[in-house]
């Protein structure tokens, strides 16, 4: 069954894969000489709509590397490990609140900008984490792959949150990057299997659950555009 | 304070605390962890709520499981176990803990459910998702912790079911067998699916109505699928769960809803289509042989092809057809085709060397050498003839017998023994005399016994024309040949061998070609003129002008290698059909037609576009415009 969800959403990720390309298109269009053409521009809905597609897409293949992961190289026992959805997460430090009711009084501002925040901070851990797995020696291919997959496209959801906050807030974001990034990746020679496998472990749990975070806020925002009254309203 | 960087040390520490949360994990979780780890990593499993939450009366105090239903509250369960004495309320107490960055204390449980038992509820403000909760199930009395289990709220969420299944019908097959209904169903209301608070997907299962087996498909983040492929006059159950997606917790059931769609009989749908497969049958035909008569004459152009009026390259056809011959004989003697330097370049021509002046050699040795050389220049020749193309000879030849034979058989020494087969006995014995390099061709070309005298010896394949008849027949001279074959067998042997090349070659029939085993080709045909030769450097005369012209020559025109003992005399008909007309208006005649020899090959390929004279006999004024 996991195979067959994994088949299916590489699938789908490979199929979506020449969309999600044509929507990387910067606003700030040039063409080869440097001056600026006119763009091809989409409304904030359907850029909405897309970020969210995109959310969904990493959250799921996080969710099937975390399955993957899980069952090549985690001992049966740990699993419950997952269950306890993680125990040390780097994000943990700003705070986003866990109720739905303190998630809705969140203002829409602050959605985006947590939302922009959790995917800077995952782009240097997932680039360690692919560095690690590389060096599993029966990783298997599909989860090498996703990550990578993943990696990528949080670029590309950096940049539409990006978009998105320049035309929803009218704010401009000069920086991409906020965070210090100093997650090293070890160097050690023969790291032990256990350690490793754990820390990989909890990273990979740690990023599902922020990708499950940067999912919600996105569609609760989309709520938000589209009917105030019924979001808010609880 | 660095939030986002973790420094190895750290990352030990940390390390260093998950083996031993790990360690307690283990001690402690493990028999509750079985029931999560059934929940989680198996996805097949349904743990229906009374298995799920029946204590294990083997076990001390423990908890039996923890749900969400909407992401916003959640409850767990306990069970007191063999602990009797615990059962009272009160007796055990629920504490937990929110991990967040702060270990934060231990707090009791908010709410003990008052109507059921050994339940605590969390309501929403202490609901946290992304959070890990612990809890742990402690009798305060004696300060003991019997159970603890960590979790986060989005991981024990099992939604409620779907509602509002229905099902429309969306086609029946043309058999009416089958059906195909599409379903549809509303998400569960606690489920905030608008705000994106959850992501359901959802799961439809169906069977055939007291069946001991579910037919499961493919999950579906829609809120309605079709089914395919349900037979008719039975009745389904249809049922759908749901599950947030990324997750692995199916909700309950929802209730089945029956499925029937009764059996059509379609019978009288069959009835029409016979009729217009039998109308549009019977149009086709019709249509076909309207088709046939108007264009007849196409069709019978292309599928019966005329047959091609005689052609001659640079003549017109109708000239040949009204019978104005006089242009034809103009045209035809215009044309290059029986130069005489024509004849001059064949080779078998040449060979044809009346070796008149010479004597007749008894001398063994030189008729052998003399054979020697010809049958070495024949049996190159024979070997070469394979090889050599025909260059527009017939070669209606058996190329299997090869000619050494026939020379071997014509040494003088050796004729005219009263064998069975002359040829065939003096071929054995005179190979080793030879002692050429077709000794072995020789002898294993298979000799065939003449059973009886070949009627070819006697035939006239070309009559001498003694004299014309005023009526205008051409009246031949009979065949010499029977009278004394022995007689003149010294005398012209070397013609002999000459000729029996030439006649092997040229004017033999099949059995001729077999018996003699030449490679010369069989009997001629009607239109065969000139027959094929082995290539020999002859140098000689006209082939054809000395054997029609001369008449009084004792000379035997044709050869007969041998004297048969019993000549039987074909007939000699006065009247011979002209074959064809040479280049000097001579007549080229039939033989009679004994020997129905059809070369495989056309004579007239070495003589280009020779006119088909019409069979039969000549006209007056046809012979008219012949003589010269």
């Amino acid at each position: 069954m996991n195979r067959v969800k994994v088949l299916q959403a590489w699938l789908w990720c490979v199929s979506l894969w020449p969309c999600w390309l044509s929507h990387a298109v910067p606003l700030d269009c040039k063409d080869e000489t440097g001056s600026l053409i006119q763009c091809t521009s989409i409304s904030q809905e359907k850029l909405l709509d897309r970020v969210i597609q995109h959310a969904e897409l990493i959250y799921r293949v996080s969710e099937e590397s975390c399955t993957l992961f899980e069952q090549m190289f985690v001992p049966y026992p740990l699993h419950a490990l997952r269950n306890q959805g993680g125990t040390m997460c780097h994000t943990k430090p700003f705070p986003i609140p866990g109720s739905k009711s303190e998630i809705q009084q969140i203002s829409d501002k602050w959605l985006l900008h947590s939302v922009l925040m959790l995917v800077q901070s995952w782009m240097e851990p997932l680039i360690y984490l692919q560095t690690t797995l590389n060096r599993y020696d029966d990783a298997p291919d599909t989860l090498l792959n996703k990550t990578k997959w993943v990696s990528d496209k949080l670029l590309s959801l950096e940049q539409g949150v990006v978009v998105l906050i320049r035309k929803m807030l009218d704010e401009g974001i000069l920086t991409p990057s906020i965070f210090e990034h100093t997650l090293t990746p070890y160097d050690e020679p023969s790291p032990e299997i256990p350690e490793s496998v754990l820390r990989d472990y909890n990273l990979l749990i740690c990023f599902k659950k922020d990708a499950h975070k940067m999912e919600t806020f996105l569609k609760l925002l989309k709520c938000r555009q589209s009917n105030k009254l019924s979001c808010l309203s609880y | 304070m660095n939030t986002c960087g973790i420094d190895p040390a750290h990352l030990r520490n940390r390390a260093t605390e998950i083996k031993r949360e790990t360690a307690e994990a283990m001690a402690y979780s493990l028999s509750l962890g079985l029931l999560y780890l059934g929940l989680l990593c198996g996805n097949g499993l349904v743990s229906a709520r009374s298995e799920l939450f029946t204590p294990d009366p083997s076990r001390g105090p423990h908890f039996t499981g923890c749900r969400s239903r909407e992401q916003e509250t959640f409850r767990c369960w306990w069970s007191a176990g063999i602990f009797q004495n615990l059962t009272e309320p009160g007796a055990l107490r629920v504490f937990y803990q929110t991990k967040n960055a702060l270990l934060s204390e231990w707090q009791e449980c908010p709410d003990y459910t008052h109507t059921v038992k050994n339940e605590c509820y969390f309501n929403k403000t202490f609901t946290h998702i992304w959070t890990s909760y612990c809890i742990q199930l402690r009798s305060v009395r004696e300060n003991i912790t019997y159970d603890e289990t960590c979790f986060t709220v989005e991981n024990i969420v099992h939604p409620d079911p779907p509602i509002g299944l229905n099902w429309t019908l969306l086609n029946v097959s043309r058999s009416g067998l089958h059906f195909d209904i599409l379903v549809r169903w509303a998400p569960p209301p606690s489920a905030d699916v608008q705000m994106g608070w959850m992501s359901l997907v959802y799961q439809v299962q169906y069977r055939v109505r007291n069946a001991s087996h579910w037919e499961m498909l493919d999950l579906e983040s829609g809120t309605q699928q079709s089914i395919y492929g349900l037979h008719t006059d039975k009745e389904y159950e249809v049922r759908v769960r749901c599950k947030m997606s990324a997750f692995d917790n199916f909700g309950e059931f929802s209730d089945s809803i029956l499925v029937h769609v009764a059996q059509i009989p379609s019978k009288e749908s069959t009835f029409p289509t016979m009729l217009v497969l039998i109308f549009g049958v019977i149009g086709l035909v019709i249509l076909l042989v309207l088709l046939i008569f108007s264009q007849q004459q196409r069709l019978m152009v292309i599928f019966l092809p005329p047959i091609p009026a005689p052609k001659i390259k640079g003549i017109d056809p109708e000239l040949l057809k009204n019978g104005k011959l006089d242009q034809l004989n103009s045209l035809l003697s215009s044309q290059d085709m029986y130069k005489p330097d024509f004849y001059h370049e064949d080779p078998w021509v040449e060979f044809i060397q009346l070796d008149l002046d010479d004597p007749p050699e008894k001398n063994e040795s030189s008729d052998t050498q003399h054979r020697l050389g010809l049958s070495r220049s024949g049996s190159s020749h024979v070997l070469n003839f394979k090889s050599d193309d025909d260059s527009g000879r017939a070669s209606c030849y058996d190329p299997e017998i090869p000619n050494p034979e026939d020379l071997a058989s014509l040494l003088p020494g050796h004729s005219g023994r009263g064998d069975n087969h002359p040829l065939v006995s003096r071929s054995i014995s005179s190979i080793p005399d030879l002692g050429v390099q077709q000794t072995s061709e020789v002898e294993e070309t298979p000799i065939q016994t003449q059973p009886a005298v070949p009627s070819w010896v006697n035939m006239d394949f070309y009559a001498q024309v003694s004299d014309f008849t005023p009526a205008g027949g051409v009246v031949l001279s009979p065949g010499q040949l029977n009278s004394s074959p022995e007689k003149k067998k010294e005398e012209e042997n070397e013609k002999k061998i000459q000729f029996q090349l030439v006649s092997d070659g040229a004017y033999t029939s099949e059995n001729t070609a077999r018996q003699l085993s030449t490679e010369v080709p069989p009997s001629p045909g009607p239109e065969q003129g000139y027959q094929t030769f082995p290539t020999q450097a002859v140098e000689g005369n006209l082939w054809n002008g000395e054997y029609l012209v001369s008449t009084s020559d004792s000379q035997i025109p044709y050869l007969l290698p041998e004297a048969p003992p019993a000549p039987i005399l074909p007939p000699v008909s006065d009247y011979t059909v002209v074959q064809e007309v040479d280049a000097q208006h001579s007549l080229l005649l039939n033989p009679p037609s004994l020997q129905p020899a059809i070369c495989p090959h056309s004579p007239n390929k070495h003589l280009p576009a020779m006119p088909t004279m019409p069979m039969g006999y000549l006209t007056p004024d046809l012979l008219g415009n012949l003589t010269p």
